[in-house]
């Protein structure tokens, strides 16, 4: 209290532009905090990630023999690489860790860049907290501006936590990595996270919701993922690797042929994109999108029949949206799956099993793919704990507890239909997978393909059941709990793969307890237990859901 | 006997080592308008979630028309409606929807009262809900609250975002329940709107009910004004038991009292008086001078 009058008096001419600089500063700090926060965990499990590939590889790959034949099995597959880029010195540490692991975290990089920007720029609006924010003497440009700022502080955060782990680890003498090349490869991971940071932060000023400005985003993570394996797939249109921003940082070539010229475009859309936020977000009103949404609708009463038919139709476009994406990338395995089977034959079919496709053929190769799947049907599974979560922390669960409806049938309402939700994705993932291999004459029954399908369920199931848990137990956990078993578990399953990791560790993964099916038959007894297990879970979390209080953020 | 509609017992709740209620006795019979006022913090809104089961009680217990809040949740819920301050709904509904959806679980809806509701409110019920104003999002759960016609309304700073029209059809809407023998729990910040609709008022501070009772029944705890106008020159008033404030303006002497009028009168009448005006304390003027004018605990 004594400050303020002593500023006004001395400086009073000065005072206001000290408020601007004061809110304007308040932007950049909270949104730099926030996204820092964010971004140095997913460093850690970046970091770790690269390590455990690299130390895998040294472990498992101990003579050039071995390394040749994982280079054979690899190294000119066009299948293989349409999945997963490019394998061209795998006979390296370097050249291994490169095509094992960029794909997953160029897209885990797009996905976090792309949830996080949308988060603090769009949620942030919507929630209304910027209209705290724009209150001070500052404008729209200039808040986003600095928002924006914030959010590269979240890259920065990302990049320098990975690239300690990644030098520090290329230290030792078996991996011999040096500095520059940890630096530069650390540096390529985080380019998808940047660039989707500014696809984020337009979607933000194009859309109504946060929901609508991800979806955006998300749909152009899919083509860009579309175009670059359309350019790897070797049919004659690798130029299309110059139009896809994932393409950009595979042609980056770290641990291999570094290319920086890459960064180029990398940097050049990134900054358009901020610059294109900032000039959008001057042309329009807080809360108001660019795109203009719809304000008047007709009453379409079908599924409000209660809280379930409110869940289910409040997560229908998204869930729909997972559906679409998960039979697409079961229908693209399906299509390659005879052509990378071919390969595995002889010490090509070792080394194969080892990343998790026992077996041989094309049900060997679709064993590999349908973790993919299973990820992506877990992925289902906590994204509609995290929703129930944020019904809660936004106040609109009260609107349906004061009403005559039980805290059990609310949350057994949503997670039945959560249930109904990963039953149809699992189907619809066997289904297309089928219709993609038949399609290429490749030997796999529909009914093997339905039971390695119903095989991706319980995992989710144990995702699911786990994030009840902590909903009913530590509310505001739910969300950072869930996701976490979630990218820990495909870190671990990933990595672990090749056979490098305490089996104590694995067994912390919930993707390790499920079968490779269809390479393998599925194992019924494990998926029973994971299946008891979730939904002991998940009866415990309505337990203790059941005798808390409701609570916000 | 009337059944009552509210009953607590020694409902205590407490954040940590912080209390937020204590040891809170309460009974609201039915057909009855309460007013529940405290400053921000007092325990208000932490009474109505544990009224409506929303939260868990550290201790004690609370009934709506005789049933547990908390292990006949969903029997009591049948029977009450309840109407936030912040009115957090689903932004891709539209109006209509919500107040479909919400009609459907409650149960029952007096579907010509909604429609007459929605016309008093001047709700565009076909607007989605995320394109409306404060106010209107209040509209809606107003008219979700009201068109249930339940036996007991928990209002917890209702008109938050209404304008004075609005203002005024709430208290239509809210005489109209009394009418029909609906209870009604207000907490609201608005004095005039408490003083114009409640029974019974009960005040609340750091978390305990200090006061309880009808308007007449609380005008002891402020004092009574009086302004006079005098023939001669103002007396000496400081010396009468009871009388404070004393302000001199000319002729005319305002002052408070607390306690018998005969003796200021006496010395007014001695000095010759042309103008006599009392004025029993407003509900505001009781709650500032339970909280010592600025609204904070004494």
């Amino acid at each position: 209290m004594a400050v303020l009058p002593d500023v006004a008096v001395r400086s009073p001419v000065r005072s206001p532009l000290r408020v601007e600089r004061s809110a304007g500063s308040v932007v950049a700090l909270v949104t730099a905090r926030k996204a820092a926060r964010s971004g140095f965990p997913w460093g850690l499990i970046f970091g770790l990630a690269i390590v455990s590939s690299e130390i895998s590889y040294v472990k498992v790959y101990t003579n050039a023999g071995q390394r040749d034949a994982l280079a054979a099995a690899y190294g000119s597959n066009n299948a293989m690489s349409a999945l997963f880029g490019p394998a061209p010195q795998l006979q390296t540490v370097g050249g291994f860790t490169a095509f094992k692991i960029s794909m997953t975290l160029m897209i885990l990089g797009a996905v976090w860049g792309l949830l996080t920007s949308t988060r603090l720029l769009r949620g942030e609006e919507d929630s209304g907290r910027w209209d705290l924010l724009l209150a001070g003497l500052t404008t729209r440009r200039r808040a986003t501006a600095l928002a924006i700022g914030g959010l590269g502080v979240g890259a920065i955060t990302l990049w320098m936590t990975s690239a300690v782990i990644t030098v520090l680890a290329g230290r030792s003498s078996d991996i011999r990595i040096a500095a520059g090349s940890s630096l530069y490869f650390a540096l390529a991971m985080v380019a998808t996270a940047v660039m989707f940071l500014a696809v984020g932060s337009v979607t933000s000023q194009l859309a109504a919701t946060r929901r609508q400005a991800a979806s955006i985003g998300a749909a152009l993570l899919g083509v860009s993922y579309a175009l670059r394996l359309i350019a790897d797939a070797g049919v004659g249109f690798h130029g299309l690797i110059w139009v896809s921003p994932l393409g950009w940082v595979e042609e980056l070539q770290p641990l291999t042929s570094p290319q920086p010229v890459a960064l180029l475009p990398i940097v050049g859309f990134s900054a358009l994109l901020a610059i294109g936020a900032v000039i959008l977000a001057g042309r329009r009103d807080v809360g108001e999108s660019v795109v203009p949404d719809r304000v008047h609708a007709p009453a379409h009463l079908r599924l409000l029949f209660g809280p379930t038919g409110l869940a289910i139709r409040m997560q229908r476009a998204s869930v729909i949206g997972w559906w679409v994406s998960t039979s697409l990338s079961a229908l693209l395995f399906g299509l390659i799956a005879k052509s990378a089977g071919t390969t595995l034959s002889g010490s090509s079919k070792e080394v194969f099993s080892k990343l998790g496709a026992t077996g041989s053929g094309a049900p060997a190769v679709l064993g590999a793919c349908f973790l993919i799947l299973a990820v992506l049907v877990a992925f289902l599974a906590a994204s509609q704990v995290t929703a129930a979560r944020a019904e809660e922390s936004e106040g609109r669960l009260d609107h349906m507890l004061i009403q005559p409806v039980a805290r059990t049938s609310w949350l057994g309402g949503r997670l039945f239909a959560t249930f109904v939700f990963l039953l149809v994705s699992a189907v619809a993932a066997a289904f297309f997978t089928w219709f993609g291999a038949t399609s290429q004459h490749a030997e796999v029954s529909l009914t093997t393909l339905l039971g390695a399908g119903i095989n991706l369920v319980p995992p989710a199931i144990v995702v699911a059941g786990f994030g009840v848990l902590v909903f009913g137990l530590r509310p505001r956990l739910t969300s950072i709990s869930v996701y976490g078993l979630l990218g820990w578990s495909l870190l671990i399953v990933v990595v672990g793969g090749i056979g490098a990791i305490n089996h104590w560790v694995l067994d912390t993964s919930v993707f390790h307890h499920m079968a490779s099916a269809p390479a393998v038959p599925s194992n019924w007894k494990a998926n029973g237990i994971m299946t008891v297990v979730g939904v002991t879970c998940a009866l415990g979390g309505g337990y203790a859901f059941n005798r808390r209080d409701v609570q916000g953020d | 006997m009337p059944e009552m509609a509210i009953h607590a017992e020694g409902l205590t709740k407490r954040y940590g080592d912080s209390p937020a209620l204590d040891d809170l006795d309460l009974e609201v019979p039915q057909g009855e308008v309460v007013g529940y006022l405290g400053p921000n913090g007092a325990g208000k809104t932490t009474t109505i979630r544990l009224l409506l089961g929303l939260s868990q009680p550290t201790r004690g217990r609370c009934r709506i028309f005789g049933l547990d809040c908390h292990h006949q949740t969903v029997e009591a819920h049948r029977r009450l409606a309840f109407v936030a301050g912040e009115a957090s709904l689903w932004p891709s509904l539209t109006g209509a929807e919500t107040l479909a959806l919400l009609g459907r679980v409650h149960g029952r809806v007096d579907l010509a009262y909604r429609n007459e509701l929605i016309d008093r409110f001047e709700l565009d019920p076909t607007k989605k809900v995320r394109a409306y104003s404060k106010g209107n999002r209040q509209k809606v759960v107003l008219i979700a609250a009201l068109m249930v016609r339940p036996d007991l309304l928990i209002l917890d700073e209702p008109t938050s975002g209404l304008d004075p029209l609005m203002e005024q059809a709430f208290r239509r809407s809210i005489g109209e329940a009394r009418d029909r023998g609906q209870t009604v729990f207000l907490s609201s910040h608005i004095m005039s709107e408490v003083e114009a609709l409640c029974d019974r008022v009960g005040i609340l501070r750091a978390g305990k009910l200090i006061e309880m009772g009808t308007l007449s029944e609380m005008r002891h705890l402020s004092a009574l004004s009086v302004e006079a106008t005098l023939e001669g020159p103002i007396p000496d008033l400081s010396a009468i038991p009871g009388v404070s404030s004393v302000e001199i303006v000319g002729h005319m002497v305002r002052c408070q009292l607390r306690g018998p009028i005969e003796p200021l009168l006496k010395v007014l009448t001695d000095t010759g008086v042309t103008q006599l005006v009392s004025r029993e304390p407003s509900l505001e003027e009781l709650f500032l001078a339970l909280y010592g004018g600025d609204g904070s605990a004494p």
